[in-house]
């Protein structure tokens, strides 16, 4: 091998440039989209490629301005929007941490016939498409109203029915998801057994290995699952499509539709401002959290 | 020693406890998924306009797909797209995680640049894109028109409407970055050395040493891709619907099952549609899993 | 050593807490849509409809009328976006809101679909008929012989035009084109092109704003769709004229340049509208084109006249144009059936829908009008959408139940023969296949769930 010095710093010095290119190319649409958004609309929709307002002092006002005739629109009522997000995420990342851990539990420290058939069949619900079940879905949830309205449940309670409301997006999750339970169950099977078989020893029951023993054991594995579930919820756009009827339980990517389909009312930075807002929240967390994100994401793909 | 009885009485009790802990998602499942995918076969020989019941057609809605011309745009753009962003994505990604390989300053940072697209919410993608995009104000060809290139209609031109969605597909690889990432860290470092002691090259040894050592983890990611790719949804929906019409170069699968099942009131046609969309999903996996018995190798196997 | 890893895993501790903790408190406690309470007692309406802004505060200005004009019921107003859409999942969902205000084309699927209440029995009594209303406006109100909608507001259309563009021509602002012809030769006197070839303006561009790309063959002479014989007449000599006619402008202008040039446009409901920006002189528009102008552009300098028409078809006293209309529906399911027809009652007396016309800029859609409101209102050009209004040859959107899909397929053809890429002679019988499909079908499954009786 003569002279590698050289080469290998050329190397290096492509693999930077590369890599900086790439950085650049992936981060820009956001870095355009936040530039956007505290222009005035004459300079967002103009010839004029700068990060920002001209004059430049002007940056701060028109920001303020921007952001708040998003925030403060009586059509579209992103502050509404928000809350709905959130009671639909923290009642859907709950549940599905929870009940996800439950069956992962019974399909990895539990030994018993039948687990292996159970696992093959939630591993085979992850390659159902959601289309397959979105339309008759809606069908269940109205059977569901139909039925409480039988029972006389409807319409004397009314805040019980299911469609229209935010209940068909977070009540499935408390089912537990396969890819989930697949996660957690991974996780289980990795810790000793010894842990639980002392435990039985002293008595502890099925619940209380779980509760005391498996639970705190997979803090990790469960901030995983918590964190995909969040976006996920976060992010999920044909749910709420197909589910909310009514503007007030709309969640934020639905409005965020709204917003821009309106008969094409609305102008670009005004456009560009809200989808920071919807963008904004996930980008703290995953700062905050990114490594158990991406080691998160890391195992999911490999170990069988 | 413990009888045979007993032995059996205690397998019993325990398989009932292992249903009772798997039962958030047995009955889940039983009336969140299979009870709508039976119910959407039985819909799919029906015609049911949402607001009456279902009747019966037989396989009316499955013969009628062959005569639908929109029917058969949307299964080949999805198809069109398919075929070209998911081996596409297939090599950014691992060339992604190929360069972030080693010992790299700042991997960290360069992997959050490209992870982070990831993480934006799909109707958020949509409008960031549709500005980008833009011919006239959009960043993209303003760029372009720096170097003196003018850039098309992006989302406008029926002809440019497919890189588009192939473009903004590449954008979102950082999940699959990350994945090839961890399973190049597996890789054996005795395996590089050895390979150096036969002379091989960085890209040899990229492509007899990496390349097939990862391949599950490549496996696994075109799957996942496949199944979202025949999916997808949110981000045409949002961009190619205008207030002029659909631009038919936009039309993707999903988008057309969910006009049928709940703007022109035909739940009966979306359904054999969303049957058919599970089938071809069950075939391409079907037939990657033989094709990976060749191509993909598992260590200990 | 350690103690900088554990700080920094202190503070990411921190914040994620605070970032819960916020997050958890608007869940509990943010804002949430204010519930009247006024409304204590008393039968409570749920009101659909799509309008926003100033049209939407407009119609609030009729429920809040209502609301204190008497004490037994109360109407709450709530804008649905896509609201044909989300109300026919509603309305299968069981739980349809008491009233919704639909499009005119709504009206056929919802009707033969049984989920709207027929009005021919409970309107009267309040002092609804249906012959108070315009002659144009009555097509939409009625489908196969039943009375299913009241019109909230109606809307002819027209073209309108840049009256100081025109004399920038050399055009006289006072005489606008009557024939396909005129437009033509206005057009080609309008459009500027820059110094390097780029298009700056033009005279009139057929996708701007594009809501009705199928109206052309009207004014062609023809139509569409024949409801007597529930036929397609997609492929009709006039509708293939017409798309040549209007592919001659992508042609002459150069379709790369058209396609560039249409990216340019602002959105509708902003300052960058092609129209008020003077980058298209002339449009097909409605009345509300008015309020467009006044929030944005008050001294703009247009008029307003009768969209033109082929060869031999002008005629000032009968004009062609499209009636599109907005209606007042109850649907089927609707818990109190009784009470929203007295609001849809009050909706429909002459000062309510003079009231909610003059916000919305549009001509009233009764055949009465006080004189006050044709002297105060604010769209200049208010004379000729009544003249399309009174006009035998006033149309209105297809009344076929499938409707929106042919109108998509329609859409799709139509854009593709603006870009040049399919000829009308070739798609336009393909297209006519298709549509008649749809027609087809629809009528034989109405024929298997109903018998020959529907």
């Amino acid at each position: 091998m003569p002279n590698p010095a050289p080469s290998r710093a050329i190397s290096s010095a492509v693999r930077y440039l590369l890599l900086t290119a790439v950085s650049f190319a992936f981060l820009m649409p956001l870095v355009w989209m936040v530039s956007t958004s505290i222009k005035p609309e004459s300079q967002a929709a103009s010839g004029r490629v700068a990060l920002l307002p001209d004059p430049v002092s002007s940056a701060p006002s028109q920001a303020a301005e921007n952001y708040a005739q998003v925030w403060n629109d009586p059509a579209v009522q992103f502050p509404i929007y928000l809350r709905n997000t959130l009671v639909v995420a923290a009642l859907s990342v709950i549940g599905m941490t929870l009940s996800s851990a439950m069956v992962a539990y019974g399909l990895s420290r539990v030994r018993w016939k039948g687990r292996g058939l159970i696992l093959t069949l939630v591993l085979a619900t992850m390659m159902i498409p959601f289309p397959v079940i979105m339309a008759p879905l809606y069908i269940v949830f109205r059977s569901i109203d139909r039925a409480m309205e039988g029972a006389g449940i409807l319409p004397a309670a009314e805040s019980l029915r299911m469609i229209g409301s935010l209940k068909p997006l977070w009540i499935p999750a408390w089912f537990g998801g396969a890819f989930n339970i697949f996660l957690l169950r991974q996780f289980y099977m990795g810790l000793p057994k010894e842990l639980d078989e002392a435990a039985r020893l002293d008595g502890m029951s099925h619940w209380g290995i779980f509760w005391r023993i498996i639970l705190p054991l997979s803090r990790p594995a469960l901030a995983v699952v918590a964190l995909f579930h969040f976006i996920y919820v976060w992010n999920d756009f044909i749910g709420p499509l197909i589910f909310l009827t009514h503007r007030d339980t709309f969640t934020l990517a639905l409005g965020l539709q709204l917003y821009q389909g309106q008969a094409g009312m609305t102008p670009w930075n005004l456009l560009m401002a809200a989808s920071t807002l919807v963008v904004a929240p996930v980008l703290v967390l995953f700062m905050i959290t990114q490594r158990t994100l991406v080691e998160g994401i890391s195992s999911s793909g490999l170990k069988d | 020693m413990t009888s045979p009885r007993s032995n059996r009485r205690r397998r019993f009790r325990e398989t009932l406890i292992g249903l009772a802990w798997t039962s958030p998602w047995l009955v889940g499942s039983a009336l969140f998924v299979f009870l709508p995918m039976a119910m959407s076969l039985y819909y799919s020989f029906t015609d049911f306009p949402l607001i009456e019941p279902p009747i019966w057609t037989g396989t009316s809605n499955y013969a009628r797909m062959g005569d639908d011309p929109t029917f058969l745009r949307v299964v080949h753009n999805t198809a069109i797209y398919a075929a070209f962003s998911i081996p596409l994505c297939t090599i950014l990604g691992v060339s992604l995680a190929a360069l972030l390989q080693g010992r790299v300053r700042f991997a960290r940072f360069f992997r959050a640049c490209i992870f982070i697209p990831t993480l934006v919410p799909l109707v958020a993608v949509a409008m960031v894109w549709m500005w980008l995009f833009n011919g006239e104000f959009g960043f993209i060809n303003q760029a372009l028109s720096r170097i003196g290139i003018k850039g098309p209609a992006w989302i406008v031109d029926a002809s440019w409407v497919m890189p588009s969605m192939i473009i903004m597909s590449l954008w979102s690889v950082g999940q699959s970055v990350v994945i090839y990432t961890a399973a190049m860290q597996d890789v054996p470092r005795h395996l590089y050395e050895a390979a150096r002691l036969d002379g091989m090259t960085a890209f040899q040894r990229f492509r007899h040493v990496t390349v097939p050592m990862i391949s599950p983890a490549i496996l696994f990611n075109v799957i996942v891709m496949t199944i979202n790719a025949v999916q997808v949804f949110a981000v045409p929906y949002v961009m190619f619907r205008r207030p002029d019409g659909q631009n038919p170069a936009g039309h993707f699968y999903t988008m057309y099952l969910y006009e049928n099942a709940f703007v022109y009131g035909q739940m009966g046609y979306a359904c054999a549609m969303a049957w058919l969309q599970l089938l071809i999903i069950l075939a391409l996996t079907g037939a990657m899993f033989l094709a990976s018995r060749k191509l993909v190798y598992y260590r200990g196997a | 050593m350690s103690t900088q890893p554990a700080i920094r895993d202190l503070t990411r501790r921190a914040a994620l807490g605070t970032l819960a903790a916020g997050g958890l408190g608007f869940a509990l406690f943010g804002p949430r849509t204010e519930r009247q309470a006024s409304a204590r007692g008393r039968i409570v309406l749920d009101y659909w409809e799509k309008w926003t802004r100033h049209e939407g505060e407009a119609m609030q200005a009729v429920v809040n009328a209502f609301n204190a004009s008497q004490d037994r019921i109360f109407v709450r107003y709530f804008v649905t976006a896509d609201i044909g859409q989300k109300s026919l999942v509603a309305i299968a969902g069981g739980d349809p809101p008491d009233l919704i205000g639909l499009y005119a084309f709504n009206v056929p699927p919802y009707a033969e679909s049984g989920a709207l209440t027929p009005l021919d029995d409970i309107a009267p009594p309040h002092g609804v008929t249906i012959d108070r209303y315009a002659l144009g406006v009555r097509q939409v109100m009625q489908h196969k012989g039943q009375w299913w909608a009241t019109v909230n507001t109606a809307g002819s259309v027209a073209l309108y035009y840049n009256r100081a563009l025109f004399r920038e021509a050399g055009l006289d602002p006072d005489r606008p084109p009557r024939t396909i012809a005129e437009l033509d030769e206005y057009h080609n006197r309008l459009v500027r092109k820059s110094a390097s070839g780029r298009l700056e303006r033009v005279g009139f561009f057929h996708p701007e704003p594009g809501w009705w790309s199928w109206l052309w063959a009207y004014h062609f002479g023809g139509r569409i769709y024949d409801p007597a014989a529930d036929r397609s007449l997609v492929a009709s000599a006039e509708n293939i004229r017409a798309m040549e006619w209007m592919q001659s402008y992508s042609r002459s202008l150069g379709v790369d340049e058209c396609k560039a040039f249409r990216e340019s446009f602002g959105n509708y409901f902003t300052p960058e509208n092609p129209f008020l920006t003077g980058k298209v002189a002339m449009i097909v528009q409605g009345p509300w084109v008015a309020n467009l102008v006044g929030a944005f552009k008050p001294d703009l300098d247009y008029g307003v006249a009768p969209f033109p028409v082929a060869e031999g078809l002008y005629d000032p006293a009968a004009p062609i144009g499209l009636i599109d209309t907005d209606v007042l529906v109850i649907p089927k399911g609707a818990r109190h059936p009784e009470a929203s027809m007295e609001f849809v009652a009050w909706t429909q007396r002459q000062d309510m829908t003079e009231l909610l016309a003059t916000k919305h800029c549009k001509p009233s859609p009764l055949a009465q009008a006080s004189p006050e409101f044709i002297v105060n209102h604010p769209n200049r050009g208010i004379s000729v959408h009544y003249d399309i209004f009174r006009s035998p040859r006033a149309f209105i959107p297809p009344p076929t139940r499938v409707w929106q899909q042919f109108k998509d397929e329609f859409d799709t053809v139509v854009q593709r023969l603006w870009r040049l890429e399919v000829e009308p002679a070739k798609a336009l019988p393909a297209l006519e296949t298709r549509t008649q499909g749809l027609l087809d079908r629809a009528r034989d499954e109405r024929l298997r769930r109903h018998g020959a009786a529907s």
